[in-house]
C-alpha cells in the first residue's frame, strides 16, 4: 500500500494511536504529580499506564528497572519484540524502561513498534529521569534538614550524609571527591589506601584498567560491583583514619572547586560573549560566595582568565594583576557594564589601570591604615567593541578606513565624522545599558572618558589624544540620556580624529585593531551654589622629573594639584600655576618668599556649572566672594596673606576680611595625612607594578578618590634618553652626572654661552646688568626652543648679580634648556639654584634645567669649542658688541658643518651628555593649549621615501651608468625620517668613470622628489637625495661612507636593482 | 677670592672715600668708618628633618652704632659673603643717618638656600642665629629686620627665641612684624608717601604749586600706588604710569592726558600690579610701550619699579620739561646715566633719601614697641612727614650751600652725621 493512497480508515487509525499516546502520557503525569508520592508508588502506577499508549495495548507489557528495584506489569517477559530506553539522571544511567510485545506483530517489518512509539518511550524515560532527580533532591534536603538539626556539634558520619547526597545528585562530582579522598589518604601515609590506589583506579570504570586483564570480555556488571566496593573501601578508610571535621571541610572545599567549573569553561572558550561570562560569574557567585575558599591555584586560574577577558591579554599586566584582584571585584563589575549581548570586547586601557590600582590598594590596606578608604568613584563601563556595534548599527563601517587616509584629509573630514556619529543611533541593547547607568548615577555630574585598547599599550601615551567629556547631567532623564549618548558618540568619533591617528602613525600602531571602551564616571565633588566641583584634584607621579632642590630625589615623586576639577593640574596652563609638592620631601616648597608663594598660587579653577550644564573656568577669588567658606576642607586649601605673613586659617570659619586667600594646600600638608598617603600610594603602586606610575586623583574634602592610574613611562616626555656611548671626545660639548631630570630636548642649533670667567671679570655692576639685557634680546631673536642658555651660577639671581646673570623669566622664556655652570673659584664652589624664583614658570613652559659641574671628575666640558667657535653675537645684537668676550652665541650648524647639538638626558642612570651630531630632521616641540605634542611627524615620511628610493634603483640603467649597487642608509633606512629628511644613498660605481650623466640623472630625481615632499609636508628643500659615490677601492679600505656597507652596526641596506 | 672679582664692600668703601674727601675727614675717622665696628661669624647647627645635622654659617656685621642701636636686615642667601654683608651694613649706616633717626647700621645673614629647606628647618636656623647672637643684639644695641628671603614669620621666630632667652618681652628687638604682633600701622603707605613728602618739599623750594605739575610714574606696585595717591591728593596730575604685564611678559605705559585716576585703575588691576589692557583702553587710556613713561613731557619722573631703569641708552629720552626725578625704587639710575642727569641740571631726590620712608617706619615700629604703645595710622604718617621733610631740607640745604649734586649731598650729610657722632663720643 502506497502512502499516497492511504484510505481514510488508516488516517483515523493513526489519530486514534496519537490519542492513546497522549492519554498514556497524561496518566503518567498524573502519577508523577501526585502529592507526597514516592518513587516506588509512582513507578508502580506508571508501569501499568504505559501499555495503554501502545498500538497493541493488549499484548504490551512494561518494565522499569531503577537502581536495585524492578517494577513490571504482570505478564512481562523478555521476547524478541522489545523496546528499551535508559533512564538517565544528569547524564548517568540509573535504570531502564522496557516495553515488550508478547506476540509477533512485525508483519515482516524489522520492528513492530511505530517510530512514534519509540519517541514516546524516550519521552517517558526522560520524564522519569527528571522525576528521580527531583525526588533525590527532596530527600537530600530533608536529610540536610535532619543533619542541621543535629548539627550544633558535628555528628559522626555527617560527611557521609553529604557524600550520599552528592552520590545521588551528581555522580561525576561524587567520583571526583572519592578520588580526592583517596589521594588525601595516601598523602596521610595510610598504607591500605596506597594499596587500594595501586591495585585499582577509578578510571577502570571506563573499561581499560590494567587490573582487568581480559580486555575483550564485556564485564560491565563486575566493574560496577567492583566500583561500589572500591568506593566503600575508600569511605571506610576515611572514616577510620581522618577526623570527621576534616573530611567535611575538605569535601566542602572540593564541592566549591567544582562549582567554579562552569565559570572556567565559560572563560576558556574563546567565543563566549561578555553576556555569557557575566551569567557564569553570577551563577558562580550565587553558588559559591567568596567565603568558601577555593584552592589558590583555582582562584589564580580564574583571575587570570577573567583579567584576560575583561581587560587585556597583556602578560605584564596579568602577571601583576593576578596577585591582587579578587573574584568579588569582577562580580561587582559585571553589573556596571554596558555591552551588546554578543559583545566579546574588553574594558580598555584606562579601566584596566584603575581596576588594578584599586585592587592593589585594597589588598594593601589590610596592613596599612593609610591605604584604607581610598575610593574609586562610581563607574560604568562600555565594552570596547561597543564602538563597532554602534558603527555597524548605523552602517558607518567605511569610517574605519579613515586611518589610512592622508592626515590632512583626516583633519578635514573629522568634524563631519563627529557630526555623523552624534546623529547616529545607539543599538537598543546599548541604549538600555546606558539608560540603566544613568538611573544609577541619578543627577550627579559625570565624566565620559575614553578607555581604548591602545591606551594600555606600553610606550603609547594617549593622554589628551582621545576625548574626556564632563557632563552636568541635570534635568529630565531624556535630556540627560541624549547628552550622555552624544558624549559617548563624540568619544567614539575621537578614535578617528587626526591627532590620535597621527600619533598612532608615528608609533606604527595604525594597523592595531583599535577599539574604544568608555568609562562613565561620577564626578567627585560637592554642589556649591550653581557649581559642582571637587575640593581639590590633581595628578601625581611616582618619579619627580622637576626637582627644585638637590635634596629632592627622583623617587620622592611629584604631585600637581589645584582646587576644583583636576583638568588645570593635568594640562599645562600658561597663565596659572598648580601647587607642586614632592611627597617624599613634603616640606621643601618650590616657592620660598611669601611674594612668590602668592604669585605662583592657582588663581582660577575648573568647575561644572549645573545651571548652564557647562564646564567652566572661574576665578577663585570671585568664587570665595560669593560662596564664602562652603567649599569642604577650605582650611586645608587656603592660607591667608596679609601682605607680610602667610597664615593658616584657624577654626571653623575662614575669616576672609583680614587678608587675601591664597591656595597653598598648607593645611593639607600639615594637618592631614594626605601627603603621606600619596607618597605611600605612589610607592606601593610603583613597587607592585614595577614601573613608575602616574595617577589622577580628586577629593570632595572628605575622601580621596583615584580616577586614573597608568605607567608614567607612557608619557614620552618623561622617558630617559638612551645615552650614546663611546662618543669621540671632540664631539662632546658637555656631560653631567648629577641632578639629572628626564625630559626631551629638541635638536639645538644655537648656544648662548655666558663665559663664567669673563663674567666674573666684569668690573662694574652696570656691565653685568647689560649681560642680562643682551641675553634677553637674544632670547627674542633666536628660534624658540632651538637654543640653550649656558651661564655661570644662578640665572636670574636677584641678590648678588655677580653670582649669576640678572634676567627675568621673559628674558629666557624661549630657550630649550637653562644650564647653570658651577665652576670652582679657588676653593669656593658656587651653589646652583635648581629652583630659581621663576622655576615654576620653567616647569609650565617645559624648559629643561641642567646644572653642570665642569670641575668634577669624569665630566666633559668642551671649553675650547665654547670659547673658540665663531661668535655671531655681534651680528645679532651689534649694540652689545662690547660684551662679545662675555656673551658668546655659537651657531652650531655654521661652526660644525651643518650639524646640530643633541642633548641626551637620563635620570635613571644620572647622566646627561650633549654632542654634536647630524640632524634627524625632527620638528621643534610646539606646545598647544590642551595637547602636549611630543612630535608632529607622520610615520610614512620614511615609507614613501623608501618606496621612491626603490623605484629609483629599479629605473636605474646599471650598465649605462656603470653602477654596481645602490644602498640606502640613515633616517629613511632606520624608519625615523622626518618631513625634512634627506634620502641618503650610497652608489657603488666602477672605478674611474665620469659621473656627469649619472649625477644629472640623479639630480632630476632629487628635485622631483623634493617637489613631492613639499606638496606632502610643506618643507622646501633643494633636492631630497643625498648621494655618496663609492668605488671598489673605497669598499676595500672601508673609506668614509663605504664603511657603512656591510658594517656591523647600522649598515647601509642594498636596494633591489634591475638585472 | 681674586682681586678682579666684583666686591661690593670695595665698592662701598670707594663711595665712602669719595665723600670723605669732600668732607676732608681725618684719617682716624676714615679708618673707623671704612670698616665695621664689629663682626660676628658663627656656626648654627641645625637638626634637619631627616635626622642629620647640618651646620650653617651665620654673620652679623655692626658697621656703626654711634647714633644708636645698629639697624639692618637678615638675609638668607646661598652665596652670601661677608663682603656683601659688610657693604650692606655700611649702606645702612648712611641710610639711617640721612633721615636722622637715632639708629646705626648693621646687616646679617646666613649662608643657606631656603629652596632646599623646610619651614621647620628655617625656623631652627632663625632660632639658632638668635642663640648665637643674643648677647650682642637687642632693642638697645642691634635691631634686625627682614631682608632677602626672610619675612615676618622669620622675625617672629627670632623674636620668640630672644624673649625666651631673656625671660621677658622685647618686641623692640626686631622690626618687620605683622600688625598686632608688634608691627606698626602705616607701613604699607610709608615708602610711597615718603617719596611724595620729599617731592612736595622740592616743589616748594622751586616755587611750583603741586596742582600745576604733572608726573610720570614707572611701576604700579605698593610704592607707586601710594605715591600716586598722595601726589594726586596734593593736586598733581599723573599722566602716565607704566606697569608689568604678566601675560605678555613685558611692560606697558598707560597714558591719560587729563590725569590717570588711581581708583579706576585699581579696579582693573590684578594682585601683582598688572593693569587690564582692554579695560584700560575702554576707560580712555592710551597704551604705549614700556619705555614711554620716561619720554613724557612732565615735571616729575618717579621711577618706582626696579633697579637700572634709567640708563645710558634711554636717559636722552627724558624731556626738558622734567624738573625732578624722585627715586622711589632702589638704584633706578645707572652711574653713567646719572652723569647725564647731573649735566642736564635735573633735581634728583636720590633713592636712599626718597625711599627712606620704609626705614623710618621701621624706626617708628621699634619706638612703639619699646614703649609698648601703638599709634594710630594718622599719627605714624604725620610723624613720617615730619621726619622726611626735615631730612629732605637738610640735604637740599647742604646741596645748595655747597653746590653739590643732590646724591652727593645726601651722602655727605649722612657720613658727616655719623662721623660727628663718633667724634662727640670721643671715639676719634
Amino acid at each position: 500500500m502506497k502512502k499516497t493512497e492511504k484510505p481514510v480508515e488508516s488516517l483515523i487509525h493513526e489519530l486514534k494511536e496519537r490519542a492513546k499516546e497522549l492519554n498514556c502520557l497524561y496518566n503518567i503525569e498524573e502519577a508523577l504529580n501526585e502529592r507526597d508520592t514516592t518513587i516506588d508508588a509512582a513507578f508502580k502506577m506508571i508501569v501499568d499506564a504505559i501499555p495503554g499508549g501502545w498500538q497493541y495495548s493488549e499484548i504490551t507489557q512494561a518494565k522499569i528497572t531503577y537502581r536495585e528495584k524492578v517494577f513490571k506489569t504482570k505478564g512481562f517477559a523478555y521476547t524478541p519484540w522489545i523496546l528499551a530506553e535508559p533512564i538517565k539522571v544528569q547524564g548517568v544511567e540509573m535504570g531502564a524502561l522496557l516495553v515488550a510485545y508478547t506476540e509477533d506483530k512485525t508483519n515482516k517489518k524489522e520492528t513492530p513498534f511505530l517510530p512514534e512509539e519509540e519517541k514516546l518511550l524516550k519521552t517517558i524515560a526522560d520524564r522519569l529521569g527528571h522525576f528521580i532527580l527531583h525526588q533525590d533532591l527532596k530527600n537530600v534536603f530533608s536529610d540536610l534538614r535532619e543533619a542541621t538539626t543535629h548539627m550544633n556539634r558535628p555528628t559522626k558520619g555527617e560527611w557521609r550524609i553529604v557524600l550520599d547526597m552528592i552520590r545521588k545528585t551528581d555522580p561525576n562530582l561524587f567520583l571526583s571527591i572519592a578520588r580526592k579522598l583517596l589521594h588525601m589518604l595516601c598523602w596521610n601515609g595510610i598504607e591500605e589506601a596506597e594499596e587500594l590506589s595501586r591495585q585499582s583506579s577509578i578510571a577502570m570504570k571506563s573499561n581499560d584498567g590494567e587490573y582487568d586483564e581480559d580486555e575483550n570480555k564485556p564485564k560491565k556488571k563486575m566493574i560496577i560491583n567492583n566500583y561500589d566496593d572500591y568506593i566503600d573501601q575508600i569511605l571506610k578508610l576515611a572514616d577510620k583514619y581522618i577526623y570527621d571535621e576534616e573530611i567535611l571541610a575538605r569535601v566542602q572545599k572540593w564541592i566549591q572547586e567544582d562549582k567554579s567549573s562552569g565559570l572556567v569553561k565559560a572563560l576558556e572558550t574563546k567565543d563566549t560573549s561578555l553576556a555569557d561570562i557575566a551569567d557564569a560569574i553570577r551563577k558562580y557567585y550565587h553558588l559559591a560566595p567568596e567565603k568558601f575558599e577555593l584552592s589558590p591555584s583555582t582562584i589564580k586560574g580564574l583571575r587570570v582568565s577573567l583579567l584576560r577577558r575583561f581587560f587585556t591579554e597583556d602578560l605584564d599586566y596579568i602577571r601583576v594583576a593576578k596577585d591582587y584582584v579578587k573574584l568579588t571585584d569582577f562580580y561587582k563589575l559585571i553589573d556596571k557594564m554596558i555591552y551588546q549581548p554578543t559583545s566579546r570586547g574588553t574594558l580598555g586601557g584606562k579601566s584596566s589601570g584603575l581596576f588594578l590600582a584599586a585592587s592593589i590598594i585594597n589588598k594593601k590596606s589590610d596592613d596599612n591604615e593609610l591605604m584604607k578608604n581610598v575610593k574609586i568613584p562610581k563607574t560604568w563601563y562600555v565594552a570596547s567593541d561597543g564602538v563597532l556595534s554602534f558603527m555597524q548599527y548605523n552602517n558607518l563601517e567605511e569610517v574605519l578606513e579613515q586611518k589610512y587616509k592622508d592626515i590632512d584629509e583626516v583633519r578635514l573630514e573629522y568634524p563631519h565624522i563627529v557630526q555623523l556619529f552624534k546623529n547616529s543611533q545607539f543599538p537598543p541593547d546599548m541604549l538600555k545599558g546606558i539608560s540603566m547607568a544613568l538611573d544609577d548615577f541619578g543627577e550627579s555630574p559625570i565624566v565620559v572618558r575614553s578607555s581604548s585598547l591602545l591606551e594600555d599599550q606600553m610606550g603609547a601615551s594617549f593622554s589628551g589624544k582621545y576625548k574626556s567629556l564632563f557632563l552636568a547631567n541635570q534635568g529630565q532623564k531624556s535630556e540627560r540620556l541624549s547628552a550622555l549618548t552624544d558624549a559617548i558618540a563624540e568619544v567614539y568619533a575621537s578614535t578617528f580624529g587626526p591627532d590620535p591617528i597621527e600619533y598612532r602613525a608615528e608609533r606604527g600602531l595604525l594597523d592595531f585593531h583599535e577599539e574604544m571602551g568608555v568609562m562613565i564616571q561620577e564626578v567627585v565633588g560637592t554642589r556649591i551654589g550653581k557649581y559642582y566641583m571637587p575640593s581639590f584634584a590633581g595628578v601625581a607621579f611616582s618619579n619627580n622629573e622637576f626637582r627644585w632642590s638637590p635634596r629632592i630625589k627622583r623617587e620622592d615623586g611629584l604631585v600637581r594639584m589645584v582646587p576644583g576639577l583636576g583638568t588645570r593640574a593635568v594640562d599645562r596652563i600658561g597663565d596659572d600655576f598648580p601647587v607642586l609638592i614632592a611627597p617624599g620631601q613634603p616640606n621643601l616648597n618650590v616657592n620660598i618668599t611669601t611674594e612668590d608663594i602668592f604669585k605662583y598660587a592657582p588663581k582660577k579653577m575648573d568647575v561644572i556649572n549645573l545651571e548652564t550644564n557647562e564646564f567652566e573656568t572661574i576665578s577663585i577669588e570671585d568664587f570665595v566672594a560669593s560662596y564664602g567658606n562652603q567649599l569642604p576642607g577650605m582650611n586645608n586649601i587656603f592660607s591667608i596673606y596679609d601682605g607680610h605673613i602667610m597664615r593658616q586659617p584657624m577654626g571653623i570659619a575662614l575669616n576672609t576680611n583680614n587678608g587675601e586667600l591664597v591656595v597653598t594646600f598648607e593645611g593639607l600638608r600639615k594637618n592631614s595625612n594626605f601627603v603621606k598617603r600619596m607618597d605611600l600610594i605612589l610607592k606601593t603602586l610603583q613597587n607592585c607594578l614595577k614601573t613608575p606610575i602616574d595617577l589622577e586623583f580628586a577629593s570632595n574634602g572628605v575622601d580621596l578618590y583615584l580616577l586614573q592610574c597608568r605607567p608614567q613611562s607612557f608619557s614620552k616626555e618623561n622617558v630617559g634618553d638612551q645615552i650614546p656611548q663611546n662618543v669621540p671626545k671632540k664631539q662632546i660639548i658637555f656631560s653631567a652626572k648629577k641632578y639629572i631630570s628626564n625630559g626631551k630636548v629638541p635638536e639645538i642649533t644655537q648656544i648662548v654661552y655666558v663665559d663664567p670667567i669673563k663674567y666674573g671679570e666684569l668690573e662694574t655692576k652696570d656691565e653685568m646688568i647689560q649681560v642680562g639685557r643682551a641675553v634677553g634680546k637674544l632670547n627674542k631673536l633666536l628660534p624658540k626652543r632651538k637654543f640653550i642658555l649656558m651661564g655661570p651660577g644662578r640665572w636670574g639671581s636677584r641678590g648678588d648679580i655677580k653670582l649669576g646673570v640678572n634676567v627675568t623669566y621673559s628674558d629666557i622664556n624661549n630657550t630649550a634648556m637653562l644650564i647653570e655652570i658651577a665652576k670652582k673659584k679657588g676653593s669656593y664652589l658656587p651653589d646652583l639654584s635648581f629652583g630659581t624664583h621663576f622655576f615654576q614658570d620653567l616647569v609650565e613652559a617645559s624648559i629643561r634645567y641642567l646644572p653642570l659641574y665642569p670641575d668634577d671628575e669624569g665630566i666633559e666640558f668642551n671649553e675650547e669649542y665654547l670659547c673658540s667657535s665663531t661668535n655671531v653675537m655681534k651680528n645679532l645684537i651689534p649694540e652689545y658688541s662690547h660684551l662679545s668676550d662675555v656673551v658668546r652665541v655659537i651657531d652650531i650648524t655654521q661652526a660644525s658643518d651643518g650639524k646640530i647639538l643633541k642633548i641626551f638626558v637620563n635620570a635613571e642612570i644620572e647622566e646627561a651628555i650633549a654632542i654634536i651630531d647630524t640632524p634627524k630632521g625632527e620638528l621643534p616641540i610646539e606646545e598647544k593649549h590642551y595637547y602636549v605634542y611630543e612630535e608632529t611627524q607622520i610615520s610614512d615620511h620614511w615609507k614613501w621615501r623608501l618606496n621612491m628610493a626603490q623605484r629609483l634603483a629599479n629605473d636605474l640603467d646599471l650598465d649605462f651608468y656603470n653602477v654596481r649597487a645602490i644602498y640606502i642608509f640613515g633616517s629613511v633606512k632606520n624608519a625615523v625620517a622626518g618631513p625634512g629628511s634627506d634620502i641618503d644613498l650610497i652608489i657603488h660605481i666602477d672605478n674611474d668613470i665620469k659621473l656627469d650623466r649619472l649625477e644629472c640623472w640623479l639630480k632630476g630625481w632629487s628635485l622631483a622628489l623634493s617637489e613631492v615632499n613639499f606638496l606632502r609636508t610643506g618643507y622646501q628643500t633643494d633636492g631630497l637625495l643625498d648621494v655618496q659615490f663609492v668605488t671598489d677601492e673605497d669598499i676595500k679600505k672601508k673609506h668614509k661612507y663605504a664603511a657603512k656597507i656591510g658594517a656591523s652596526i647600522d649598515p647601509a641596506r642594498p636596494l633591489r636593482i634591475r638585472v | 677670592m681674586k682681586g678682579t672679582d666684583f666686591n661690593p664692600f670695595a665698592m662701598a668703601q670707594a663711595q665712602f672715600d669719595k665723600v670723605a674727601d669732600i668732607l676732608a675727614l681725618d684719617q682716624g675717622t676714615r679708618d673707623l668708618l671704612r670698616n665695621p665696628l664689629r663682626e660676628f661669624h658663627f656656626s648654627i647647627p641645625v637638626k634637619m628633618d631627616d635626622g642629620t645635622t647640618q651646620v650653617f654659617q651665620g654673620f652679623r656685621v655692626q658697621h656703626n652704632d654711634a647714633m644708636g642701636p645698629s639697624k639692618g636686615g637678615i638675609r638668607f642667601h646661598p652665596q652670601e659673603t661677608v663682603n656683601t654683608v659688610r657693604a650692606l651694613s655700611m649702606w645702612m649706616s648712611w641710610k639711617t643717618a640721612v633721615v636722622n633717626i637715632p639708629l646705626g647700621g648693621g646687616k646679617g645673614g646666613v649662608i643657606c638656600d631656603p629652596h632646599n629647606l623646610s619651614m621647620k628647618e628655617q625656623e631652627q636656623i632663625c632660632r639658632g642665629w638668635v642663640r648665637q647672637m643674643s648677647k650682642n643684639v637687642g632693642p638697645l644695641n642691634d635691631v634686625p629686620a627682614p631682608d632677602v628671603m626672610t619675612n615676618a614669620q622669620h622675625m617672629l621666630w627670632m623674636l620668640d627665641e630672644f624673649e625666651v632667652i631673656n625671660g621677658a618681652k622685647y618686641p623692640g628687638f626686631i622690626t618687620g612684624k605683622p600688625v598686632g604682633m608688634g608691627g606698626s600701622l602705616g607701613r604699607t603707605e610709608a615708602t610711597g608717601y615718603g617719596v611724595i613728602f620729599t617731592v612736595r618739599e622740592a616743589l616748594k623750594q622751586m616755587g611750583i604749586k603741586p596742582e600745576n605739575t604733572t608726573a610720570s610714574v614707572q611701576g604700579f606696585g605698593n610704592v607707586a600706588q601710594y605715591a600716586i595717591q598722595l601726589y594726586t591728593q596734593m593736586g598733581g596730575k599723573v599722566v602716565c604710569v607704566s606697569c608689568w604685564d604678566q601675560k605678555d611678559e613685558t611692560s606697558y605705559s598707560y597714558k591719560k592726558n587729563d590725569g590717570i585716576k588711581l581708583e579706576e585703575l585699581l579696579k582693573i588691576t590684578d594682585k601683582f600690579g598688572g593693569i587690564d589692557k582692554e579695560k584700560a583702553v575702554k576707560m580712555g587710556y592710551e597704551i604705549l610701550d614700556a619705555e614711554a613713561w620716561i619720554e613724557q613731557e612732565v615735571d616729575i619722573l618717579i621711577p618706582a619699579a626696579i633697579e637700572n631703569q634709567i640708563r645710558k641708552d634711554n636717559v636722552d629720552k627724558i624731556k626738558d620739561t622734567v624738573k625732578i626725578i624722585a627715586e622711589g625704587a632702589n638704584g633706578p639710575t645707572t652711574p653713567d646715566a646719572d652723569k647725564v642727569i647731573e649735566k642736564k641740571g635735573i633735581f634728583v631726590i636720590p633713592d636712599f633719601l626718597a625711599n627712606a620712608g620704609g626705614v623710618t617706619c621701621s624706626y617708628f615700629e621699634q619706638v612703639q614697641c619699646n614703649m609698648n604703645y601703638y599709634w594710630e595710622k594718622d599719627e605714624v604718617l604725620s610723624k613720617l612727614d615730619t621726619k622726611m621733610t626735615a631730612a629732605f631740607l637738610a640735604v637740599s640745604d647742604l646741596a645748595k650751600k655747597q653746590n653739590l649734586y643732590m646724591r652727593d649731598a645726601a651722602y655727605v650729610i649722612a657720613v658727616s652725621r655719623v662721623a660727628q657722632a663718633c667724634k662727640d663720643r670721643g671715639w676719634v
